[in-house]
């Protein structure tokens, strides 16, 4: 029997506020020791009150806008008990009854729609570290502010569930809520996966893949779940509906053993925080501030870029931007440098930050085009706009400097030419050439270039030579 | 709703409690005692109310994302709990 997969995806996403969603205390823990970045609210002391952080809702808003969703007027907190030492106050404040990010569609690149249930605001838990007989807890992550993103089960394969991951991933990216910093944990991904008979009406039983934290471990654990639940089902055996763990080691998925079945979180609205009411002004006004997303760019540029490179292009929302302010004449060049040349580099992940000016990269391509410089001098000189000592210099500067400006000025060409005709050791090549040794142009148009120091523009070096010797 | 044995024992477990027999034989009666008084409210018809979630009706309250400094440090904080080590709170072992 042929069985159909149904994918439906939890991610969670830090957003990069400077504060924490409750507290006052630096929400970039980056490189901080542990239990550096928190507060009596963090560690819930008796009498402390949450303040609720408005930059996460302004950032909720943009999220939101990201992923073509309403954004409810309305939206409260609510608290979700559990007992673990990753929370001290014993519940996390989440949104469980009225959340701010409502319906919408996430667009896959292949054109497939993602379905969004609801997105809602909630603070993250601590980080536990687990040793032989203790458990060590750094609260520097609670509170950090969270939006969960619930998809619709509108997944049915291992590589949209992949593409459905990264396209979140680029939109928050796009939007810029968050670092998106996988390694780091910045999002995470809870993937739900049933099967049923491709006939049925009805979805199978589901098991939960939890806590996967790169595109790749969420189209392994899937292709492994589509394996697995397809093998019981064939055998005439059940799937159970349970939690499972992802190994990235073994490529497998594990049951996790949990004492309490039925989930029983008790939730009750939230006391400490007012609900959080927004005008339509306020939505429009922050909608308004959602920069370009890659949907747009692919618009954009479907003309110009090739789908491949585009796509590359897409995985930085800084050289997407950068592109936005280039002349529409000279995008392709400067996107072929951006893939070809930037990425390419070690400290690529430096130079996203400091990008040329669209002027240079502009006055670059004109260069290019008019044949000033060749392709091997636009890319040094490229480079050397991210050079600290030179990039202020400007584009045709530098050129300058580095005595890589081709000599077009044909007066100029033809000048050096004569000069290298007259001389006694090119003397054989030309007979040989005008005897219809085609080869020895090489030699020749190398004889120019060494003249003119390698300045010559070759093809316009060959033109004349060949014009002269005719 | 009537409060049983079994309530209580799975409250406790939820919460991480350790109760004895009598301990809860004493809860189950005075958490049922609560829970019939509070169900008076039953009687009221509360069909177009809107449900009360706070009662100062306040809307809005948000603070700048400015970080400011904390009075309590993390040696203050980690002094607070029971057993530390390389400046984390150390907890019997979980998973």
């Amino acid at each position: 029997m042929k069985y159909v997969s149904t994918i439906g995806i939890e991610c969670h996403v830090q957003l990069k506020t400077k504060t924490k969603l409750f507290s006052e205390v630096d929400n970039d823990a980056r490189g901080k020791e542990p239990n550096s970045c928190v507060s009596p609210v963090d560690y819930a002391l008796p009498g402390m009150l949450p303040r609720l952080n408005g930059e996460a809702i302004r950032m909720a808003i943009l999220a939101g806008r990201a992923m073509n969703c309403e954004i409810n007027p309305e939206s409260r907190f609510d608290r979700k008990h559990y007992f673990y030492p990753d929370s001290p106050k014993g519940y996390q404040i989440t949104q469980f009854y009225q959340p701010i990010i409502g319906a919408g569609y996430v667009e896959l690149p292949s054109g497939t729609k993602v379905r969004i249930e609801h997105a809602h605001l909630e603070g993250d838990a601590g980080k536990l570290t687990h040793f032989d007989s203790y458990s060590l807890v750094d609260l520097n992550r609670v509170d950090t502010p969270l939006i969960e993103i619930v998809s619709m089960p509108d997944i049915h394969s291992a590589k949209d569930a992949h593409d459905y991951c990264k396209e979140l991933w680029r939109l928050m990216r796009f939007a810029n809520v968050t670092y998106g910093d996988l390694y780091n944990g910045n999002m995470r991904f809870d993937v739900n996966i049933s099967l049923a008979p491709e006939d049925s009406q009805e979805l199978g039983t589901r098991a939960e893949v939890k806590n996967l934290n790169s595109f790749r471990s969420v189209e392994r654990a899937v292709e492994y779940e589509i394996k697995r639940q397809t093998k019981l089902l064939e055998a005439g055996k059940k799937v159970v509906q349970e939690t499972r763990g992802w190994s990235d080691d073994t490529g497998e998925t594990t049951g996790q053993r949990s004492k309490e079945e039925a989930k029983d979180y008790r939730y009750m609205p939230e006391p400490d925080l007012p609900p959080v009411r927004l005008s339509t002004e306020f939505i429009e006004a922050e909608s308004a501030k959602l920069p370009l997303m890659p949907a747009d760019y692919r618009q954009k540029f479907k003309d110009v870029i090739a789908d491949e490179i585009l796509e590359i292009l897409l995985d930085y929302p800084e050289l997407a931007s950068k592109l936005g302010e280039i002349d529409q004449k000279y995008v392709k060049n400067i996107a072929n440098l951006f893939t070809s040349v930037l990425l390419a580099e070690e400290k690529s992940a430096e130079y996203l930050n400091t990008l040329p000016t669209a002027n240079d990269l502009n006055e670059l391509a004109e260069m290019n085009s008019k044949k000033e410089l060749s392709s091997t001098a636009t890319k040094e000189v490229f480079l050397r706009l991210f050079d600290p000592q030179m990039k202020g210099h400007g584009t045709r500067q530098i050129a300058k400097e580095l005595g890589v400006i081709q000599e077009n000025d044909l007066g100029a060409l033809e000048k050096i030419v004569n000069t290298v005709l007259a001389k006694p050791e090119t003397q054989k090549a030309q007979s040989d050439f005008k005897a219809g040794e085609e080869k020895v142009i090489g030699f020749l148009v190398g004889q120019v270039m060494k003249e003119s120091h390698g300045k010559a523009n070759p093809s316009a070096v060959q033109e004349i030579l060949r014009k002269k010797l005719s | 709703m009537e409060i049983k044995r079994e309530d209580i024992l799975h409250l406790a477990d939820l919460s991480n409690f350790a109760i004895s027999d009598a301990e809860a034989k004493s809860l189950e009666k005075d958490l049922g005692g609560i829970i019939k008084y509070i169900s008076q409210l039953d009687e009221l018809d509360t069909e177009n109310v809107e449900p009360t979630y706070q009662v100062f009706e306040m809307e809005n309250v948000w603070r700048e994302d400015e970080i400011l400094p904390q009075e309590a440090d993390r040696e203050a904080l980690l002094a607070l709990t029971k057993e530390e080590k390389d400046n984390q709170i150390k907890v019997p072992k979980v998973l």
